[in-house]
């Protein structure tokens, strides 16, 4: 493993170039400071309560149903209104109208007024309008072959196939959980300043937790309407074997560019909190917990059903390879002083064994790791201080930002592609320079390249040339000058990505925001289009507790009883 | 209709690049409109009238000069200050070193309301800060002050415009290490906005949403459409349909 001495102590951090590497941010998997994670903990200690408030469902599931939070602090609302929709109009793309669910967590009280008026807005999304005691817009389709298995097995008094249940993981899939002001909805800087969702994200998470209650509730709804007595509920691992699908697009990739202090901050607050961690002696009683949870980790891709070739292959080398470590993981542990040392023998193993086993490594010392759930948030502001000449601006770009200045910004292959938005919702695509159309309103995500141009520019000048002399010359690189000044003196800075180059996957990216937000499973249905699942193995909201569910399972005895009484009905 | 910050700031971000400008920096003329918008002082009303000119304008850099008292004068060659007035700020700053007074003449520029959340910044420096310009299209003549450890200015406005020494298209910034004397300097003037009305505008917003007028929000969408790119069949396929 790459280190470098950190600034504290004598102990090691992993260099940036190793970090922020997009293939190694490619294989990250859930952590216990993943978003997902830190909710459950917080919703657990703090004892909230989330109960059904109202419940307006015809006999074939259609209506609103409302689901009451209520924390230590205040009281919300989640709103969740469910149409007939026709199967065409089933989309996961952002350009779909209609969504078989529709929901929004609401700050406060709902009243016949502002129901109405969600009523009219929460079902149009992008569409609507929402008024700002909202605090997460999002919608949600069925998985029609999962929701129809369970229903019909139920209302007959039958468990499903846990088969089924395995291939796809969910009830639901969100396509978009919108937060942050869109649409009229509450930014997070108000948020921020509440005890409740004052973390990044937390209430998005919080209402897709909500609503993978609402998917049991309402597959037992509806199988109840159907079966009348006949009618049994779904065997309780085999809920919590259930999760809450999501499908990402590019859409998340120019976020992850467009917020490098975000990005940094959740990848140096990891990195933190794992350096803790690899500094730490090991110690013998460590290797059953370990054992254990490479062991799931190893069950658990195992169980990834995906159509992606190229994962399906990742995922078959990272079994093999788990296999061999935990064969030899006790001789291992014997001959390590610190968890660094073995980490750094894990260096022969594939990218996504290797993140695995970081995974693990944090999962057992929750003492050590979790305080770094709260320092997740951060000042987005790119700022450059006073005094500044041009050749501290080079000493950065040539420490910190050498990926951009070693790339030949001439060659084709490194200007491939151009991202920019389109006219249908606003979507962010990538075009092939010199064939699609659009390149003259290209979206300025080529850090790299940008970067690049700067340094080549500050070449040419003095050393000692003031830079803010530079830029009255030169006012085109301040924006890139403040950027490269920001984050080349932060701990992790850029995603050391062209993301222009041919090869170029903005999959890597998806990945790490989605492993940070805390999803599994991860199955690509194309190279920019990722389908995950949040909450799988996770508690149920009657049971909800502080205790771990890394690398979700299918539930061994459930998975027999299921599947035989399965093969019997 | 009530937008979010967010929303606020997404919107002239696209608006600005939209434009393909060289100089100007879009995260930052957003937190301009924003800024200045959440005051209550039509941040977006304004960037709507500079969006007329800005693709007009000449995209260059702006000239420096130095006076013989040791003060800056700025040409903007006509363009906005939006696009400009971060990178004379920080050129002015440099200027300042071993001195307490530094006075900017901007001429030739447009937009200047914009400067509003720039000139807010200079606070968190260490620097006391006055403005004031004449605008000629509503007459008024407007005094910006913020003196050190102020989180918003005081401003005074006058139908009165005396154009001795100056022009409708130029301003004045002077910045300081010690506080400007607002009693003194605001004499004469016919309004006062003081700063605890735009502090408490600016934290309502926080928690109520912005107020924007429909039809500035309207024509500030428009704008923010030139980015766009038509749809086509790659573009249909572009985001990675579903295999």
């Amino acid at each position: 493993m790459d280190a470098r001495p950190s600034t504290c102590g004598g102990t090691y951090m992993r260099d940036p170039i190793t970090v922020m590497a997009p293939e190694r941010l490619g294989a990250m998997h859930q952590n216990r400071i993943s978003f997902v994670r830190t909710l459950i903990r917080k919703m657990a200690q703090q004892k909230w309560q989330v109960t059904k408030h109202d419940w307006q469902l015809s006999p074939q599931g259609f209506g609103h149903v409302i689901y009451k939070l209520t924390t230590l602090n205040h009281v919300y609302h989640l709103v969740i209104f469910c149409d007939e929709i026709a199967d065409e109009d089933r989309n996961d793309r952002v350009i779909a109208e209609k969504w078989d669910v529709t929901f929004a967590l609401v700050y406060g009280d709902v009243d016949v007024e502002l129901l109405g008026r969600l009523r009219a807005n929460v079902p149009l999304q992008e569409a609507g309008r929402n008024p700002n005691k909202v605090l997460v817009l999002a919608r949600a389709n069925k998985s029609v072959r999962v929701f129809e298995h369970l229903v019909s097995h139920l209302a007959k008094g039958q468990q499903p196939n846990a088969k089924e249940l395995a291939e796809v993981g969910y009830i639901l899939r969100t396509t978009a959980v919108y937060g942050n002001g869109k649409f009229g909805i509450a930014d997070f800087n108000w948020l921020e300043t509440t005890e409740d969702f004052n973390q990044s994200f937390s209430a998005q998470m919080c209402a897709v937790y909500i609503l993978r209650e609402f998917s049991l509730d309402w597959v037992h709804y509806i199988a109840n309407q159907q079966g009348g007595d006949k009618a049994v509920s779904l065997d309780i691992d085999l809920q919590r074997y259930l999760g809450i699908g999501n499908a990402t697009g590019l859409g998340m990739a120019p976020y992850l560019i467009n917020h490098p202090c975000v990005v940094d901050k959740w990848l140096s607050s990891r990195e933190s909190a794992l350096t803790a961690v690899l500094n730490t002696a090991v110690t013998i009683n460590k290797l059953e917990p370990l054992q254990h949870l490479l062991q799931k980790g190893l069950c658990h891709l195992d169980q990834i059903i995906t159509i992606n070739a190229h994962q399906d292959g990742l995922n078959t080398t990272a079994i093999g390879e788990l296999h061999d470590l935990l064969g030899k993981l006790e001789s291992l542990l014997l001959q390590s002083a610190t968890w660094h040392e073995l980490v750094d023998y894990s260096g022969q193993y594939s990218l996504e064994t290797q993140e695995i086993l970081l995974s693990c490594l944090m999962e057992i010392y929750p003492e050590l790791v979790d305080s770094y759930e709260t320092k997740m948030n951060c000042d987005e502001n790119l700022n450059l201080p006073s005094g500044k000449r041009i050749e501290d601006l080079i000493a950065v770009l040539e420490n910190r930002y050498r990926w951009a200045i070693d790339t030949d910004f001439k060659q084709p292959e490194n200007n491939y592609w151009f991202w920019y938005r389109s006219q249908d919702k606003e979507e962010p695509r990538l075009g092939v320079r010199g064939e699609e159309p659009g390149e003259d309103r290209e979206l300025p995500l080529d850090i790299g390249r940008q970067a690049y141009r700067l340094y080549h520019a500050l070449l040419i000048c003095k050393p000692n040339m003031q830079l803010a002399e530079f830029l009255v010359l030169h006012p085109q690189y301040r924006a890139i000058s403040r950027r490269v000044w920001t984050l080349g003196n932060k701990e992790m800075g850029e995603i050391q990505m062209n993301v222009l180059h041919k090869t170029a996957l903005p999959m890597h990216l998806l990945r790490c925001k989605l492993a940070v937000f805390g999803a599994t499973k991860f199955d690509p249905r194309s190279e920019r289009w990722v389908r995950v699942t949040f909450f799988q193995g996770a508690p149920l909201l009657n049971e909800i507790h502080d205790g771990e569910w890394l690398f979700p399972l299918l539930p061994s005895h459930s998975l027999n009883q299921a599947v035989a009484e399965g093969e019997a009905s | 209709m009530i937008v979010s910050h967010n929303e606020l700031t997404a919107v002239v971000n696209k608006a600005f690049l939209g434009m393909r400008r060289t100089c100007g920096e879009a995260d930052i003329i957003a937190n301009m409109v924003a800024g200045l918008q959440m005051v209550g002082l039509n941040g977006i009303g304004h960037f709507n009238n500079a969006a007329q000119f800005l693709t007009a304008e000449k995209d260059c850099p702006v000239d420096i000069f130095m006076t013989n008292e040791g003060g800056l004068v700025v040409d903007l060659h006509g363009c906005s200050l939006a696009c400009h007035l971060p990178v004379v700020i920080d050129y002015a700053i440099e200027k300042m070193v071993g001195k307490k007074h530094l006075t900017i003449e901007l001429k030739n520029c447009h937009n200047r309301w914009l400067a509003y959340n720039e000139l807010v910044k200079l606070a968190a420096k260490g620097l006391a800060c006055k403005a004031q310009w004449n605008n000629g299209s509503s007459p008024q003549n407007t005094l910006y002050i913020l003196n050190q450890g102020c989180v918003s200015p005081e401003l005074f406005l006058s139908d009165h415009l005396d154009l001795t020494g100056r022009t409708l298209h130029d301003m004045t910034i002077q910045l300081s290490v010690k506080n400007f004397d607002i009693a003194g300097y605001s004499a004469g003037y016919e309004r006062h906005i003081n700063s605890s009305a735009l502090n408490s505008a600016q934290r309502d917003t926080w928690y109520d949403g912005i107020l924007v007028d429909d039809a500035e929000w309207e024509k500030l969408k428009k704008t923010a459409t030139a980015l766009l790119v038509e749809n086509s069949e790659a573009s249909v396929k572009g985001a990675g349909e579903l295999v």
